[in-house]
């Protein structure tokens, strides 16, 4: 569907609730990935995030269907705000959730988004293995538990500075590598 | 904003910082307000996610063979996996193995690094040939032992073998030898 996320938001709310299921959708689909990573970003689980895709996608189209977002074409605003006070909520150990599913969950077409996107984990292997030592070092210590380049430059004795370019650069070596279908890595 | 167009894509720098935690809290707000709202750049951060997570799980399983500071052997001990450590004094040697339950097999190198900045770890035969050469590992200045991260697969294929490694430091006219250690491999039954 070529349209703007502004657009599908408006046709949600001209119509009668719940007879724009493949509108809403195709919203839902658009949007969970980006609510899935806010809430990887924030709440650091995989489990949480998928709850708060779940919660804010909900609240989001009850309230297009309300007439209740008044800019749609910042619909992305709107849903990062949501996505804040539901970060709140959860970590105050809120039961919103548990009420939105109660009320909606056989009304809005849930679980549509794309599956988590994965690697190639024989091709990542083999693409790690070409890194030099640093940059390989640097990219273990960094992804392993998502830390920042202070945190990780304080472990190897290098500045953050040094850690980003040397972050960077090896990030951007491997996904060449990983992209290459072509040669063997 | 529809799910192909982006009129100002962030760039991947600014995505690897906002993921990590490495930007200040007005820039973070500005990315979250632009991937909430873009598709192609919530897709390409979704990409480095995604090679991060797959780094975790190779790491996690002893798939990677890197250079670590000692303090991460313990948060993957703390994370629950079973984590076979050595530790070599320079010139000594170690009889060693891989079991089926061990996750993760490190080999810990004592050695004197103070005043190195450089160091390159050199696998030699049995005849004391070269046969193998990772250059400028990353090391501490404040730390007394190189420990390496073996991948798990390589060892469990291994027969009974010695294999020889050699820390060494570039200097004027040569390389200056840190230490070099021996490990005595035997398969588990």
């Amino acid at each position: 569907m070529d349209v703007s996320d502004g657009e599908l938001a408006r046709r949600i709310a001209a119509s009668a609730p719940g007879a724009a299921s493949d509108v809403e959708a195709e919203l839902y689909g658009r949007l969970a990935p980006r609510v899935r990573l806010y809430g990887l970003r924030h709440l650091r689980d995989a489990q949480a995030a998928a709850d708060l895709m779940q919660q804010v996608l909900l609240m989001t189209i009850e309230r297009l269907r309300d007439g209740k977002v008044h800019d749609p074409d910042r619909l992305g605003s709107y849903v990062l705000g949501m996505c804040r006070l539901v970060v709140i909520d959860l970590r105050r150990g809120g039961r919103r959730r548990e009420q939105l599913l109660h009320d909606f969950v056989g009304d809005v077409p849930v679980g549509t988004s794309a599956p988590e996107p994965r690697v190639d984990e024989e091709r990542l292997e083999a693409c790690l293995a070409r890194l030099a030592a640093r940059e390989r070092s640097v990219l273990v210590l960094t992804f392993h538990s998502d830390r920042s380049a202070l945190e990780v430059g304080r472990e190897l004795g290098l500045t953050a500075a040094n850690v980003r370019v040397i972050r960077h650069r090896a990030i951007v070596r491997l996904r060449a590598c990983l992209e290459d279908e072509e040669g063997t890595p | 904003m529809n799910a192909a167009a982006c009129g100002a894509p962030l760039d991947l720098p600014a995505l690897l910082d906002y993921w990590l935690g490495d930007l200040a809290p007005g820039a973070v707000d500005s990315v979250e307000e632009h991937v909430m709202s873009c598709a192609a750049c919530a897709d390409e951060l979704s990409g480095l996610v995604a090679v991060g997570a797959g780094i975790r799980r190779l790491a996690s399983a002893g798939r990677i063979w890197t250079v670590v500071p000692g303090a991460f052997l313990q948060r993957l001990v703390d994370e629950g996996l079973h984590v076979r450590q050595y530790r070599l004094a320079p010139g000594g040697s170690v009889q060693c193995t891989v079991t089926a339950s061990d996750d993760v097999v490190a080999a810990r190198l004592d050695a004197d690094l103070r005043g190195i900045t450089r160091a390159h770890l050199v696998k030699l035969d049995a005849a004391g040939r070269e046969v193998h050469r990772i250059e400028d590992i990353p090391l501490s200045d404040s730390s007394d032992e190189v420990v390496i991260i073996e991948r798990t697969d390589r060892l469990r294929a291994l027969p009974a073998v010695i294999e020889y490694l050699r820390l060494v430091t570039p200097e004027p006219g040569g390389e200056r030898v840190v230490g070099e250690y021996t490990f005595i491999h035997t398969p588990s039954p």
